[in-house]
């Protein structure tokens, strides 16, 4: 018992709980009539209500997944799919209320944006509360800014590429982003155009039994670059809270993005989230992914190499404790020659947490002298935990360079005794075995996040080892 | 079209990935199942007891109700096998599918007895006219200490359907080995499954497959480790010419209790066309902590640089190809012992090649 | 006593429930070198391990005393700290984990001060360049992708920084070539004075030829057969074990 409380007292600073206090919060469920609310409430243009109703009906119709974790515990009529907090869009912190500024205080956001960010968006449960950027991108035509506005001014290039990369079809809980979806960030980034300073969006959902669905759409036009990061969590409540994002990327001609993520929901969340990149001729899409939180995840990025000599890259890391079902991995597709694909996955699992890694590569008949090459490695830090590695390769030529490797293990014994020797508490030498088992994903992400990430492990392994 | 769906993988994954399940055209069921007369032992039965009667028998996995209740209730040919002594000669089981007795399920029911040894070829063949159906049970029981080679040869022809499913049950310190030649059917679909429960038990499997024209290979290979420093390896290699596809499913599971434990897989498919299709789904599944598990899988060409270096000593592209197809496959083909079984096996690899 | 810093007695310890050694007797003093041999299998490892209490073998019976403090079932890190150090003879990759920031967290555990890290980055790149380690190595994961001659250099350069009372060098030299040795034996007199002491554990007398020693303890099937001089040494090199079976 006591090292649960451990974890909850350390979690702190993701645990804050603001009253549930909000402008609106729509009806629990999900009928015609609540998201013909959320339409109304959202101003949503005619075709954007149109395009709700639809996606309803293509909810109403697909079947929940017959594999991976067990989401029966999931009850839509339980679950708010719409809160607007108390306030609407700010380009200043100062006019932010201020519990909810607050609460972006302590995870530290208003201070990345001074010292190591070029823009921020910081969505509060259903809508973005604060958003802004550099003057100077702006000045080189860079768009960045919540999803809602991007709809009412640009909605040629909104409608054009909005759930065209991940179809409403794809499966049903993107059928049910389609229809509640609300928040999120919109950016285009024009053609030759570097941003060399990473752009950031933090979701955080306070409201309880409620759902955030944020849609998260990234056009970088030919020759430009981007770095995106994504931060998200949530306080823990005793009930299920619901996160289906989608985030849908385009990556056109000779462009560049790193698209990092550090999830840290909370342990009552099902993470139920989709991505996924369309990438074409010589461009590049890099996906770097820590996945700490959360009751459930089933989480698969993935890129779409349409072009020849499209590159995609995937580093990511889970970490499963306790009453975790972290069930991640990912998804690529190889269309045309000369691409390639690069998998780095490592997993923790721990106090009975699982991890499962679950992965498609294909490489189809159009793909001829493409490469894709696959590394997983798992960690089990002691014998009531799980982790499962489920990968399907899929080769349909034969001029491709294809490997995959898995390892699965724990820390061995001799490894603890060298570190021990060294004067390492049993304690320290494992937690700096896991920090290292760690540091290919860590080095990848900003350095913020690479110290909340060990941070995180270290707060993790307290629970763990003792 | 009616179909059958068979050989499901033991944990689903999503139905977009293709790989949960094979469907099959539900025609190539035969409607008829005549007797079965073309079967001969060879070997030194004197240490081996042979019966013809087995009771019915369910498996844990199996190919599906379908083709697992057919051999319950229609198999033409049934026979038990006790291993009483160590052997040092092997026993060769052959059936030879032609048009007088073109469907053959059977029933092999296997146990070697506590602390012997011994070796089984079993090899399924067909003339070349006849389209031939083939669906069995391998059950095998290695007791304590017991030492146990099996050998599956795989020989019909590219009309036929073969389909097979193997269990077995391993206990402490006892070995079994598998090697399997799966050269033929139009669709050759294999369920193994292993379990070791005793501590020490060792499981071996060493495949490899060869597919033309249009064959079409399932495998789908299960092994759950229980006992504490069981270990079991899959070795899998394969060719695939012409429009051949293949699936590998090999499924690595440490449960609850199999401390050390250490599991290894490694699947590696060589295309030579640019039609030839490799799925692979190689899973490990683990529920304990002190283990050691790897897989790795592999597609793709012959290297250039060993072609290059291969012809550069005179070879003809076709027959340094071949050369390197078949340098894939000698460790797995010198674990066969019967030099005549294996010089057929060469020569067959030859001939498929060509 | 309170020259003696390490004082084994009657050690019987077993790997595996196998009984690998069958009463061990040595006491080691500030200012010693030490060397036991022995060959393959007598033992040797298993000494050094048991030191450090390895709870891959098991103690049957016997005591390990430290600076009159009884040690013999301290934990690893427990005895580290009181100031015993062992080099590997196969030393472990960790990886992930640098070499600086390896060291600058042990010598943190093992003093119990705050690293100065300037300071310490200096006496760091003086050990490494008395030892010809590349200081790119500095950065790399430790032991990662080392050759077995990095990797011993690195084990003498811990032993150099986290300056223990007494080094353990199990087969320190084993594998390398003369030059490596000689880089070896230049550590290990870096790091002697007349406060600690090494006790080397190795089957052959190379290092030997660098290095003077004081006491040699031929280590035969799980016991002490016979100890002497640096004479003995040159004996065994001549004879080898044989007379001691």
């Amino acid at each position: 018992m006591s090292k649960t409380k451990i974890n909850d007292i350390n979690r702190n600073i993701y645990d804050i709980k603001n009253k549930d206090e909000y402008d609106f919060k729509i009806k629990k469920g999900i009928t015609k009539d609540i998201v013909e609310d959320i339409s109304k409430q959202k101003n949503d243009p005619e075709w954007m209500k149109e395009f709700r109703l639809k996606a309803l009906e293509v909810y109403n119709q697909l079947e929940l997944p017959t594999w991976g974790p067990d989401i029966s515990e999931l009850n839509m009529d339980d679950i708010a799919t719409y809160v607007r907090p108390k306030t609407s869009l700010n380009n200043s912190w100062d006019d932010v209320p201020e519990d909810i500024k607050n609460t972006f205080d302590k995870l530290g956001i208003p201070d990345a944006e001074k010292t190591s960010l070029a823009g921020v968006g910081a969505q509060y449960d259903s809508e973005v509360v604060y958003h802004s950027m550099k003057e100077e991108l702006i000045k080189q035509g860079v768009i960045y800014t919540d999803m809602e506005t991007a709809v009412r001014e640009y909605p040629d290039l909104v409608k054009k590429h909005f759930m065209k990369c991940v179809p409403i079809y794809d499966h049903k809980f993107v059928a049910l982003h389609g229809a509640v979806w609300s928040g999120g960030s919109f950016v285009y980034v024009p053609k030759g155009v570097k941003v060399d300073i990473p752009l950031q969006s933090y979701f955080r959902l306070n409201s309880p039994e409620s759902g955030q669905f944020e849609h998260t759409l990234i056009i970088v036009d030919e020759g430009a670059s981007l770095h995106f990061i994504e931060g998200c969590s949530a306080p823990k409540y005793n009930k299920v809270n619901l996160h289906a994002g989608c985030v849908e990327l385009y990556v056109k001609e000779n462009a560049y993005l790193r698209y990092s993520t550090i999830e840290n929901w909370s342990k009552n969340m099902l993470n139920l989230n989709t991505k996924k990149a369309i990438v074409e001729k010589n461009a590049q899409v890099d996906w770097v992914t820590g996945s700490f939180g959360s009751k459930i995840s089933m989480l698969y990025p993935m890129s779409i190499l349409n072009g020849e000599g499209a590159k995609t890259e995937y580093t990511g890391i889970s970490f499963a404790g306790e009453g975790q079902n972290l069930d991640t991995g990912f998804k690529v597709v190889h269309n045309s020659p000369n691409t390639s694909s690069v998998v780095n996955s490592k997993s923790i699992s721990k106090n009975g947490g699982k991890c499962t890694y679950r992965s498609l590569v294909r490489i189809n008949e159009t793909a001829t002298h493409s490469k894709s090459s696959v590394s997983c490695e798992s960690l089990m830090l002691d014998d009531i935990s799980i982790s499962d590695t489920i990968p399907v390769n899929d080769i349909r030529t034969d001029e491709v360079e294809f490997s995959h490797e898995a390892k699965i293990g724990k820390i061995s014994d001799k490894t603890i005794f060298y570190l021990m020797s060294r004067g390492l508490s049993e304690e320290d030498a494992k937690a700096m075995i896991v920090r290292g088992f760690a540091y290919p994903i860590s080095k990848e992400l900003p350095v913020e996040y690479a110290v909340e990430m060990n941070n995180l492990i270290n707060l993790e392994l307290e629970g763990a080892i003792g | 079209m009616e179909t059958i769906r068979v050989n499901e993988t033991p944990v689903r994954t999503s139905r977009h990935f293709l790989i949960n399940n094979v469907e099959l055209d539900s025609t190539i069921l035969p409607e008829k199942i005549e007797n079965f007369e073309n079967v001969s032992i060879i070997g030194e039965t004197s240490k081996i007891k042979i019966e013809k009667d087995i009771n019915n028998c369910s498996l844990t996995y199996g190919l599906g109700d379908i083709l697992t209740s057919q051999v319950n209730e229609k198999a033409n040919q049934k026979l038990k096998l006790q291993v009483e002594s160590k052997t040092n000669q092997d026993i060769q089981i052959s059936f030879e599918l032609d048009e007088d007795n073109p469907n053959l399920i059977d029933m092999i029911d296997i146990t070697a007895k506590e602390n012997t040894k011994a070796t089984i070829i079993i090899k399924y063949e067909t003339n070349k006219a006849v389209q031939a159906f083939h669906n069995g049970i391998i059950k095998v029981l290695a007791e304590k200490d017991a030492e146990l080679k099996m050998i599956i040869v795989n020989k019909t022809n590219l009309m036929s359907n073969n389909f097979i499913s193997i269990e077995n049950m391993i206990h402490e310190n006892a070995k079994v080995d598998y090697t399997m030649i799966d050269f033929g059917g139009k669709n050759s679909i294999t369920n193994y499954y292993s379990n070791l429960v005793g501590k020490n038990a060792d499981n071996h499997i060493n495949t490899i497959y060869l597919g033309r024209e249009n064959q079409f290979f399932d495998l789908n290979y299960i092994g759950e480790l229980r006992g504490e420093k069981s270990n079991i390896n899959i070795e899998v290699q394969g060719a695939l010419k012409d429009n051949a596809k293949k699936n590998f499913k090999g499924t690595i599971d440490f449960k609850k209790g199999c401390k050390k434990a250490t599991g290894n897989e490694n699947e590696a498919c060589l295309l030579l066309s640019e039609q030839a299709k490799s799925l692979a789904l190689p899973m490990l599944l683990c529920s304990e902590e002190e283990v050691e598990g790897n897989h790795s899988s592999s597609a793709g060409k012959v290297g250039d640089k060993e072609l290059f270096y291969i012809m550069s000593r005179g070879f003809e592209k076709k027959e340094a190809m071949k050369l390197l197809v078949r340098a894939k496959f000698n460790n797995i083909i010198d674990t066969i012992k019967n030099d005549d079984l294996k010089t057929d096996i060469l020569d067959d690899i030859e001939e498929r090649l060509d | 006593m309170s020259q003696d810093l390490l004082e084994i007695k009657d050690l019987h310890v077993n790997a595996e429930d196998k009984e690998i050694l069958k009463g061990i007797n040595l006491k080691i003093k500030k200012g010693d070198i030490h060397v036991i041999m022995g060959p393959n299998g007598s033992g040797k490892t298993t000494t050094a391990n048991s030191i450090l209490n390895n709870p891959a073998y098991q103690k049957v019976n016997g005591s390990i005393t430290f600076e009159g403090e009884d040690i013999t079932h301290l934990k690893t890190d427990e005895i580290a700290r009181k100031g015993i150090f062992m080099s590997f003879q196969l030393p472990e990759e960790i990886p992930g984990v640098s070499v600086t920031n390896f060291l600058k967290y042990a010598k943190n555990k093992v003093t119990g001060k705050p690293v100065k890290v300037f300071q310490f980055k200096d006496e760091l790149e003086t050990y490494m360049k008395e030892l010809n380690m590349n200081p790119k190595n500095m950065e790399r994961s430790l032991n990662v992708g080392f050759s077995g001659g990095e990797k011993k250099k690195n084990e003498i350069l811990q032993m150099l920084v986290l300056n223990p009372k007494l080094a353990i060098l199990d087969e320190t030299d084993s594998g390398l070539d003369v030059d490596a040795i000689k880089t070896v034996s230049k550590g290990i007199e870096m790091f002697k004075n007349d406060e600690n002491a090494i006790l080397i554990i190795t089957h052959n007398t190379k290092i030997l030829h660098s290095l003077k020693v004081d006491y040699v303890h031929v280590l035969v099937d799980g016991k002490i057969v016979k100890t002497g001089g640096q004479d003995l040494a040159k004996e065994i090199e001549e004879n080898g074990y044989s007379q001691y079976k």
